[in-house]
């Protein structure tokens, strides 16, 4: 996909998806809302291949777009209207009769846990319920699929811990499939039974949560002093460790890691603060292993 | 102590999911919903009260006229109705019109670019040009509603005072013209204020943006007009002086009055040119008035199109 001639949002990506949570993850500005809109037929790629539910996103957008629920990444909500309101007359552009429409857009508000508060002008919400209202909006029409452009965008902690299991549950206990953006990987992968992790445009991976996660653990340990020396000592046991910030990175194979380092701190004497298992930013992660990097699964290209 | 639930309205209730298995409607019935939401919308229907009192006292406004007109045919039948079904009332139609259209057209178009809600509409099933058109549709029915209304109310009045099925027929036989022409007014004023309308988010604007050209060009129109009479004068020829009769062309208002002169032919002999005030003269211009309505509400129609073609669905 390309904007006018100097700027290409989407390069050469090949990627399949199945049903079930997926994960979109990548930096700000890698691309990952420019493909949700192609994959709802709003945008068209400048090359390439789409296709969402067995439809061709290049001419059954319409198709495509009756079963898909997309919830915008920015603020999209008019202020002077109630949740009911909105999202009825959403339900209504969804294709719902009238009455089908009541009946589900007090059903989607009351599972995104709007239910006293949906007779209110929206205006007078709080950031964590407009993004309730926008996935209320999303669901108001039975979709089989939902694009979620970063649902937990500008919420504290409790309401995107709130955010990410109400879209666990709608994937599980719903039977919907869902597509989460989102640039925190540490934060979707919680949810996600596939991930497809995208920088600048191009695929960098394409996997399920599990084997993603094992290869990208890393352990940082700091200690208060003598940080050289434990440096040495790790080199020694071998497991490469990196200086990072004030502490150490080393890559996390499995349980005997912890046990090493555990061990070099011990035999060091050195007072240990911190050891915590964390991760590497997305790009520079999947950047360090590029065997990995080229791979790709399945069919459909954009580009 | 009392629960600590319950309160923060975060509660998410498990009553699981439900299908829909029952039909969906196609992309023409959510056009059609969409212009009824619309429609309503342009009276202030589901905004709140504040926003049914302009568009309630211009109706009725426009609406004086016909209610005038029925009362002098009541106390005076011999003196035949005061208020034609073509004209109306020109001036008072004309200032309501462009309150309307200034205020109401901002609220259709400006508030879904200003709220960025367009994404919202644009991935569902119906199209960027379903919904421009949706919107053209339901304000053209609107400013309809403000036109036709007033002249229906017109037509009762005079219908209940006259007798005789003939005289029925022969006020019936009037309307008709005048329901035509108030829907020249209406397509035009409801393609063009949309236009004007979409051109930004912002609601102030936005009035300012269909207003104002509105109101100068209306202006401008008919100060030409009257430079054209009377500087230029005299009617040496039989025909008013050019700049009279192309001044009007200037504004949608005297672009619909000549059209009306335009349809109604030549004066008759003994009928002076300028019988009416604030008719728009149009000396043998008449096809071009014509013409140039027909271009203009294209080019409306086509613009506002364009303009939601390349709308960003960002």
């Amino acid at each position: 996909m390309r904007y006018g001639t100097t700027i290409t949002a989407l390069d050469e990506l090949t990627v399949a998806v199945g049903p079930g949570v997926t994960g979109l993850v990548g930096a700000n500005g890698a691309g990952k809302s420019t493909l949700i809109k192609i994959l709802l037929g709003l945008l068209g790629p400048t090359s390439g291949h789409a296709a969402v539910l067995g439809h061709d996103c290049a001419t059954r957008g319409v198709q495509i777009r009756t079963l898909t629920g997309y919830m915008p990444e920015h603020d999209c909500l008019p202020p002077d209207v109630s949740a009911t309101e909105l999202v009825t007359h959403l339900g209504r552009m969804s294709g719902l009769p009238p009455t089908a429409a009541r009946e589900r857009a007090a059903d989607s508000l009351r599972h995104v846990g709007l239910y006293e508060e949906r007779y209110r002008l929206i205006g007078t919400y709080s950031t964590g319920m407009k993004q309730r209202v926008k996935l209320a909006q999303a669901l108001v029409g039975d979709p089989r699929l939902l694009l979620l452009d970063e649902p937990t965008n500008g919420l504290d902690p409790a309401g995107r811990t709130a955010m990410l299991e109400l879209i666990a549950r709608i994937g599980t206990e719903f039977g919907i499939s869902i597509m989460v953006a989102s640039h925190l990987l540490g934060e979707i992968e919680q949810i996600c039974d596939h991930l497809v992790a995208i920088d600048a445009g191009r695929l960098l991976r394409a996997d399920t949560v599990s084997s993603v996660t094992k290869a990208s653990a890393v352990l940082l340990i700091e200690v208060d002093e003598g940080g050289e020396l434990l440096l040495a000592e790790l080199t020694k046991r071998g497991l490469s460790p990196v200086a990072y910030e004030r502490g150490l990175l080393v890559q996390l194979a499995g349980d005997e890691t912890y046990d090493e380092v555990r061990d070099a701190v011990a035999d060091l004497g050195l007072p240990l603060t911190r050891m915590e298992q964390r991760r590497h930013r997305i790009e520079e992660l999947f950047r360090t292993d590029p065997a990995l990097a080229g791979e790709t699964i399945g069919v459909g290209s954009v580009s | 102590m009392p629960a600590p639930q319950a309160s923060s309205g975060g509660v998410i209730h498990n009553i699981g999911y439900r299908r829909y298995d029952e039909q969906r409607l196609g992309r023409p019935q959510i056009v059609r919903a969409l212009t009824w939401h619309s429609l309503r919308s342009a009276f202030g229907i589901g905004r709140g009260a504040k926003a049914k009192i302009l568009p309630v006292l211009l109706f009725i406004l426009i609406c004086l006229p016909a209610a005038v007109n029925a009362v002098a045919l009541a106390t005076n039948p011999s003196g035949g109705p005061i208020v034609s079904y073509d004209l109306y009332l020109p001036q008072l139609r004309i200032v309501t019109m462009l309150a309307f259209v200034a205020f109401e057209a901002p609220n259709l178009v400006s508030s879904d670019l200003r709220t960025h809600s367009l994404p919202l509409y644009f991935a569902r099933p119906i199209s960027k040009t379903d919904y421009a058109l949706a919107k053209l549709m339901a304000f053209v029915l609107a400013c309809l509603a403000m036109v036709e209304i007033p002249l229906i109310l017109l037509y009762i009045g005079n219908a209940s005072q006259v007798h005789g099925p003939s005289a029925v027929w022969a006020q019936t036989r009037q309307l008709g013209p005048g329901l035509l022409y108030g829907a020249a007014w209406a397509v035009l004023l409801a393609s063009i204020g949309l236009l004007l309308a979409s051109t930004t988010g912002k609601r102030v604007f936005a009035i300012c943006a269909v207003g104002i050209p509105l109101f100068f060009s209306w202006i401008l129109a008919n100060v030409l007009m009257h430079i054209g009479g009377q500087v230029f004068n005299p009617i040496a020829s039989g025909q008013p002086p050019a700049l009279e009769s192309l001044a009007g062309l200037l504004s949608p208002f005297t672009l619909l009055g000549g059209v009306l002169r335009w349809l109604q032919g030549p004066p008759k002999p003994g009928v002076p040119i300028r019988q009416a005030l604030q008719q728009t003269i149009i000396g043998h211009f008449g096809p071009l008035y014509g013409a140039v309505f027909v271009l203009l509400l294209a080019a409306a129609v086509a613009g506002l199109i364009a303009r939601y073609r390349r709308v960003s669905v960002a």
